[in-house]
């Protein structure tokens, strides 16, 4: 059996979002929504401040919920664990979209059926590297299966500490992360500008480049 | 210690929008609309018999127009069939296109033999109907509350907090057509004993619907975090005005002192304006419970 997983090492992780771009041009991922971005933020007070930031895709999750909410079962898992969206049978009911833990997936402005990250599987398939491994310049990325024994994944699950964003959940999500900040990991919760994203919906781009300024004492 | 900045995220465009709380708002009116109906054909309370027929009717009506909302709201409309041959039990989703099919079929036929005057096969259909308009508003409230990720919806007393909610509409619809219906036809005088009753009926399901919003908040105040981000966002954040202003204060508090006191609760006009007002606190938790889940970032 073969069990895909992606480990992410922020620690070697630059931030440049090589992942980001190379995603985009590979799945053609239209204007405004992403597969893979990274989330980042900046915490303390001078002397002492830091920015921390993680890569974000979908985790193809071993008991993934969109795969049980989605009702034509246009969403399915693939048996070496990716999960993927079958874009003739999806009706763009966005169920999926809501109960997504992770929020990474969308609806495709232009197609208006959901997508995500599925791991590249077309170049999976002709064995080579999903383009954000195979774009990251540190090799922060590493793209491999866990049920090989030989395989650099599952050496590094075996042997490092290692984090996967809301394991209270149940979805046994197949990234990894290494050496990322909690405070990062949290989701973002409330919408503190309203106003903004109403603008964004008026121009069809949700790319929510969002500033707490108001939480600032 | 100060909280940390997000410097930079991708939100992207929330998937459910005003079609799908006007979709819960017309099944949550249709199964109170045709509860009241079946009071009097199916289980032969006499009192609401001039409801009956108008009942259905309008619970029939809804119910075709609901679903409307839901097939304009998806990306891909003309592929709604798909969701009958490509069928995933585990979906609630997948449970609603079945119970969206039968009840409608039930409804029909319900009416048809009321409007011949079968009052054998109508006690029948009425009985067959009841717990089909429970389960299709019923699986509206599971929609929410099997999502695990949004904190405001995954509570197990979303479906009956949606069945309470939407007697209360149904209830308030119900009055309203009770004092349309005798001035369409020129009574003589207005049936307010029946709307008087009907009233009775709404005060109790509001104080237990407002029974149930506490109890929801309370729980969300004393959960994790996320729970108490979207607790907080109800009562002092953007939803405030929403779900205290319309929800609580104007369509559940000031309808209740309208039912209950003696002076209101047997005047058309009071009684009127406790419906219209009840209906519109349904619709404003409709929206709250569906945008305000959603506007919680999850990544």
């Amino acid at each position: 059996m073969t069990r895909y997983a992606m480990v992410i090492d922020i620690d070697k992780c630059t931030g440049c979002f090589s992942c980001a771009v190379a995603c985009k041009a590979e799945n053609a991922v239209p204007l405004g929504v992403w597969r893979t971005w990274l989330k980042m933020i900046e915490k303390g007070t001078y002397p002492n401040v830091s920015r921390s930031w993680m890569v974000l895709m979908c985790n193809n999750c071993q008991n993934a919920v969109c795969v049980r909410v989605c009702p034509t079962r246009a969403t399915y898992r693939r048996e070496d664990g990716i999960v993927m969206v079958d874009p003739h049978r999806c009706i763009g009911c966005k169920y999926c979209i809501a109960a997504c833990p992770y929020e990474v997936r969308y609806l495709n402005p232009l197609k208006k059926i959901v997508q995500k990250c599925q791991w590249c599987n077309h170049r999976v398939d002709m064995g080579i590297e999903p383009a954000c491994v195979n774009a990251c310049p540190t090799d922060a990325l590493t793209f491999g299966d866990l049920d090989d024994p030989k395989s650099e994944v599952r050496r590094i699950v075996d042997s490092k500490p290692y984090q996967v964003l809301k394991p209270d959940h149940g979805t046994e999500p197949r990234v990894y992360y290494l050496g990322v900040d909690m405070a990062v990991m949290r989701s973002s919760g409330p919408s503190e500008s309203d106003r903004e994203a109403g603008e964004n919906k008026k121009t069809g781009l949700h790319v929510g480049v969002e500033r707490r300024v108001d939480k600032r004492k | 210690m100060e909280e940390p900045i997000l410097i930079y995220n991708i939100f992207h465009e929330h998937p459910f929008g005003l079609p799908i709380a006007i979709y819960f708002y017309m099944t949550g009116m249709s199964a109170g609309s045709f509860l009241i109906s079946t009071m009097s054909y199916g289980m032969g309370i006499k009192k609401f018999k001039p409801l009956g027929k108008v009942g259905v009717v309008l619970a029939t009506l809804l119910l075709v127009l609901a679903p409307l909302n839901l097939i304009i709201d998806l990306g891909q409309p003309l592929r709604f069939w798909h969701l009958f041959p490509y069928m995933n039990f585990k979906s609630a989703i997948t449970w609603g296109s079945s119970l969206l099919v039968a009840y409608p079929l039930n409804c029909m036929i319900y009416g048809y033999f009321m409007f011949k005057g079968d009052a054998k096969l109508t006690k029948m259909f009425g009985l067959i109907g009841i717990p089909l308009a429970i389960s299709v508003h019923g699986y509206t409230g599971f929609i929410l509350a099997l999502i695990k990720a949004r904190a405001l919806w995954n509570t197990a007393l979303m479906p009956i907090y949606f069945l309470v909610s939407a007697m209360v509409s149904g209830i308030a619809l119900m009055i309203l057509v009770t004092f349309i219906q005798d001035l369409v036809r020129k009574e003589k005088k207005l049936n307010v004993d029946l709307a008087a009753d009907l009233g009775k009926i709404l005060s109790i399901t509001i104080i237990f619907d407002l029974f149930l919003v506490l109890s929801d908040v309370l729980v969300l105040l004393n959960a994790d975090s996320e729970a108490k981000e979207g607790a907080a966002m109800l009562l002092t954040g953007s939803f405030q005005p929403y779900f205290l202003g319309v929800e609580i204060i104007l369509g559940s508090i000031i309808p209740l002192f309208l039912l209950l006191f003696p002076f209101t609760r047997r005047n058309p006009v009071t009684l009127s304006l406790a419906s219209i007002l009840a209906m519109i606190g349904v619709f404003a938790m409709r929206y709250v419970m569906v945008m305000g889940g959603m506007s919680l970032h999850l990544s």
